[in-house]
């Protein structure tokens, strides 16, 4: 992964990647994408245990990959609540601004 | 420091002291509930440490029992682990796909996901109407943890975790 991409290229490489080692990934949610600090990662995925919460992983950046990076794993009736206000996002976290990644969308 | 980098390091502390209790009940040879309950409680702990570094609330964390498998999948993402171990990310994704039915049999040992089965803590009542008390109870998994090579990769993970905390997810 190229360290000069800008942020909009980094998460759909980053989003990309997901897709090629997990095959069970239905789908990527990229939360706040205005924002230009940090990429928030919602993934998809009906093998990912029920928690009924958002538990979001941290990655600093690091050479490679110039973005800290907040990863969650959710199923896919975790995400329809989240849409329906029954679920909280993490705090600092909104529906303002998300794209939803199917894998065709980027594995074409 | 911030209150929640104090949380952070708290969790950490105590994940460390209790794999300590569990390597001292392993070598004293200890009722295996013993051995596992430390275990469950290192695993759980150290996954929460990782996890305070992230947005998540801290309430949502810590009352949460089901932390660790979703840590294991996420080990599997870690680039410095990748490098540590000389490994692929395809390789490491794998990996850690194969320790996950292993992680999760641990995670549900907690007595509050174990429904009112076999935990290490509790006695529990089976569908005979059998009433078990954990320190009589032979707990397969433990033969899996300490003969198979996943089991054996998955608890010498949790120790590189440990160790290497500080190198590895800060």
């Amino acid at each position: 992964m190229s360290q000069n991409h800008n942020i909009g290229n980094a998460a759909e490489d980053l989003i990309k990647e997901q897709f090629e080692l997990e095959p069970s990934l239905e789908q990527v949610v990229w939360i706040d994408s205005d924002k230009t600090t940090e990429i928030r990662l919602l993934e998809i995925n009906p093998e990912t245990p029920a928690t009924g919460s958002v538990l979001a992983f941290y990655f600093p950046p690091f050479e490679e990959f110039l973005y800290a990076t907040h990863i969650a794993e959710i199923r896919p009736e975790e995400w329809q609540k989240i849409l329906r206000h029954e679920i909280s996002l993490p705090e600092g976290w909104t529906l303002d601004n998300y794209k939803v990644y199917s894998r065709e969308m980027v594995t074409v | 420091m911030n209150e929640r980098q104090r949380w952070r390091i708290a969790f950490l502390q105590q994940a460390k002291s209790d794999w300590e209790a569990y390597q001292r009940t392993r070598q004293a040879d200890w009722p295996t509930c013993h051995r596992l309950l430390f275990l469950q409680m290192a695993s759980e702990k150290l996954s929460k440490a990782v996890l305070i570094a992230g947005p998540s609330n801290l309430e949502t964390i810590t009352q949460s029992h089901a932390a660790f498998v979703m840590f294991m999948r996420f080990a599997g993402n870690n680039h410095k682990l990748q490098k540590m171990l000389g490994l692929k990310k395809s390789q490491q994704r794998a990996q850690f796909k194969a320790l996950l039915p292993l992680a999760h049999e641990i995670e549900l040992l907690a007595p509050a996901l174990a429904q009112g089965g076999p935990n290490p803590e509790y006695p529990w009542q089976n569908t005979s109407g059998d009433i078990f008390a954990p320190t009589n109870y032979p707990f397969p998994l433990i033969q899996r943890l300490h003969q198979t090579p996943q089991g054996i990769q998955l608890l010498k993970y949790v120790e590189i975790f440990l160790k290497s905390f500080e190198e590895l997810f800060m």
